[in-house]
């Protein structure tokens, strides 16, 4: 070397000194953005590999992506009913219309009640007889064999507060039977917890996939570029400048999956929109195909580089550990 | 700078690749460490670089038990040694630059400053022309000056060859040793493993005797 090294250099003690803090952090920047870049240039060096590596991944993203998709669709769906939740207060048969009056002002007072609707015997009748096209049958009867009835929005919807408002408006005076029609809404609730609930377990399993896939493809590389392992370690290299390049892989694997399972969920949701909203139209519903919002995207990218960072971390740990230099 | 003392190394059962080894390499001195094949002078060497840790009795140098290192430090250990390796462990999808500046990227020196130090230690070995170069292009001879540069590279107060002159001809061999004298002549502790007595002993160094995994002499430069 033509710069002359000072005659008497010590070791600079054997416990090792690191640079200064400042130049070892833009160092460590250096790297990084190093080593982002190198990993991002040899995976598009095998596009081929690369890409059935990603097709791989976005596969197991789009069922958990799909469900949770149409789940969040269903959940809306959900919203509007609870607003259409009500109670139905049926008025003992001796009370008249003037004191049925009577008795929905005395409902629409009480503090749990946001809205209370009188519908008389007669109306109730009509009513009846025209959803049911059962005019004639009914016209026979002399007698209107139905209650009074009151119509009653409740000011909190939630099930339990619900029903104690039913057993409180059951007391009123006048008040033969109050019925909710829960049933069916807590039916669907059911519906939309197991929905979630199997949205999670997919997820899971399918984000494990994932940490497999990531996973084994890093074993690989780990595996062909041993020798480099080996000497980079012999010359003194730590084992987080060792691992970051697979770490970048991890994360570009994560993200290319992750775009691709993006445009195939929107593709699909292209695909089957027009029959879905078909259907939707014949049962006289406004349904429209669910899509990925911003932050959805934002969610299924960034969770997707995270599973592919993660599952290169895992496996580069693994298997430094069996790397020893010779 | 090096001291052994009453090391032994076993490999899994009960036969002692290395025993009872007593020795002390002062600061700036230049060692050659001979014996036959198996007698355990790759043993020792990976000894002083961590590689192994020693079954018995202790290995200080610089005044640290380098077996105490925790593992964690053991990186930051290894970049203060120069080591050239015997298969000289380049690296084949690099340049002759790249290689040589893979310690001072480790370290993540700032690359003005570390181009500038790959050159000045190409051109100490005498291949500065050949930078751009792939490892694969070169002669062994070639081959083993470059694995030289990258260990002299960081200016490491210590250096350790393994049998640097393995397959080489006479002149070459010649050259590199001569290579090793000029860095020891500018403060450098130097220690080479060769088992090429002809031209250890023309160089007049200290040379330790490996034989069995035993130090059986030690004689002191001419
Ligand atoms: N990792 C290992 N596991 C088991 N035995 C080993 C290991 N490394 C070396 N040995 C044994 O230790 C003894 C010394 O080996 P070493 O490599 O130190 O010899 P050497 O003097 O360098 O020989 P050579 O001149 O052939 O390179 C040999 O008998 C070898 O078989
Ligand atoms: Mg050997």
């Amino acid at each position: 070397m033509r710069e002359a090294q000072p005659r008497h250099t010590s070791m600079r003690g054997a416990r090792g000194q690191r640079p200064r803090k400042g130049s070892q952090l833009r160092a460590w920047a250096r790297h990084h953005r190093a080593m982002c870049r190198d990993s991002a240039t040899r995976l598009i060096r095998h596009p081929l590999a690369s890409l059935l590596t990603m097709l791989a991944i976005a596969i197991a993203l789009i069922l958990p992506a799909g469900l949770w998709l149409t789940l969040d669709s269903a959940r809306l769906l959900d919203a509007e009913l609870d607003e259409s939740a009500t109670l139905t207060a049926y008025l003992e048969q001796a009370v008249g219309d003037a004191e049925a009056g009577r008795v929905t002002e005395a409902l629409r007072a009480h503090e749990g009640v946001a809205e209370a609707r009188l519908i008389t015997a007669e109306a109730g009748m009509r009513e009846f007889q025209e959803s049911l096209g059962l005019e004639d049958a009914l016209a026979r009867l002399e007698n209107n064999p139905l209650p009074a009835s009151v119509v009653i929005s409740p000011r909190d919807t939630a099930p339990e507060e619900v029903e104690q408002l039913a057993g409180a408006l059951e007391e009123v005076s006048g008040v033969d039977e109050v019925r909710l029609d829960l049933a069916w809404l807590e039916r669907l609730r059911r519906l939309a917890e197991l929905g979630q609930r199997l949205v999670l377990a997919l997820g899971g399993l399918f984000g494990l996939g994932v940490l497999l896939i990531v996973g084994n493809t890093i074993r690989l590389s780990v595996e062909s570029r041993r020798q480099e392992i080996e000497v980079v370690t012999l010359i003194g290299a730590t084992h987080a400048f060792v691992r970051r390049p697979f770490l970048y892989s991890g994360a570009w694997y994560g993200l290319g999956g992750g775009l691709l399972a993006w445009m195939l969920l929107s593709l699909g949701g292209h695909w089957l929109a027009s029959p879905v909203t078909a259907l939707a139209e014949s049962y006289g519903a406004d349904y429209r195909m669910p899509s990925l919002d911003w932050l959805g995207s934002a969610v299924l990218l960034f969770s997707s580089t995270l599973l592919g960072w993660s599952g290169a971390w895992v496996a580069v740990n693994r298997h430094l550990a069996d790397i020893r230099p010779r | 700078m090096i001291e052994f003392e009453h090391v032994g190394k076993r490999y899994g059962g009960r036969f002692e690749a290395l025993s009872n080894i007593d020795f002390r390499v002062r600061r700036g001195e230049m060692v050659f460490l001979t014996g036959h094949s198996g007698a355990g002078k790759s043993s020792l060497l990976r000894l002083l670089m961590r590689l192994e840790r020693p079954s018995r009795g202790r290995v200080l140098v610089a005044g640290h038990d380098i077996d105490r290192l925790h593992v964690s430090q053991v990186p930051y250990y290894r970049r203060q040694i120069g080591v050239v390796f015997q298969d000289h462990q380049l690296l084949f999808d690099r340049s002759v630059f790249d290689n040589v500046a893979l310690p001072l990227t480790i370290q993540g020196m700032e690359p003005h400053e570390a181009a500038r130090r790959v050159r000045a230690a190409l051109d100490k070995v005498g291949l500065l022309y050949r930078e751009k170069a792939l490892p694969i292009e070169l002669s062994t001879g070639e081959q083993q000056r470059v694995g030289i540069a990258r260990a002299v590279v960081n200016k490491p107060a210590l250096l350790l060859a393994d049998e640097p002159t393995g397959n080489l001809d006479p002149q070459l061999s010649t050259d590199i040793m001569t290579l090793f004298e000029d860095f020891n002549r500018i403060g450098t502790t130097v220690m080479v493993a060769s088992h090429d007595l002809a031209l250890i002993t023309r160089l007049r160094h200290r040379i330790l005797r490996l034989r069995e995994g035993r130090l059986v002499a030690d004689e002191e430069a001419a």
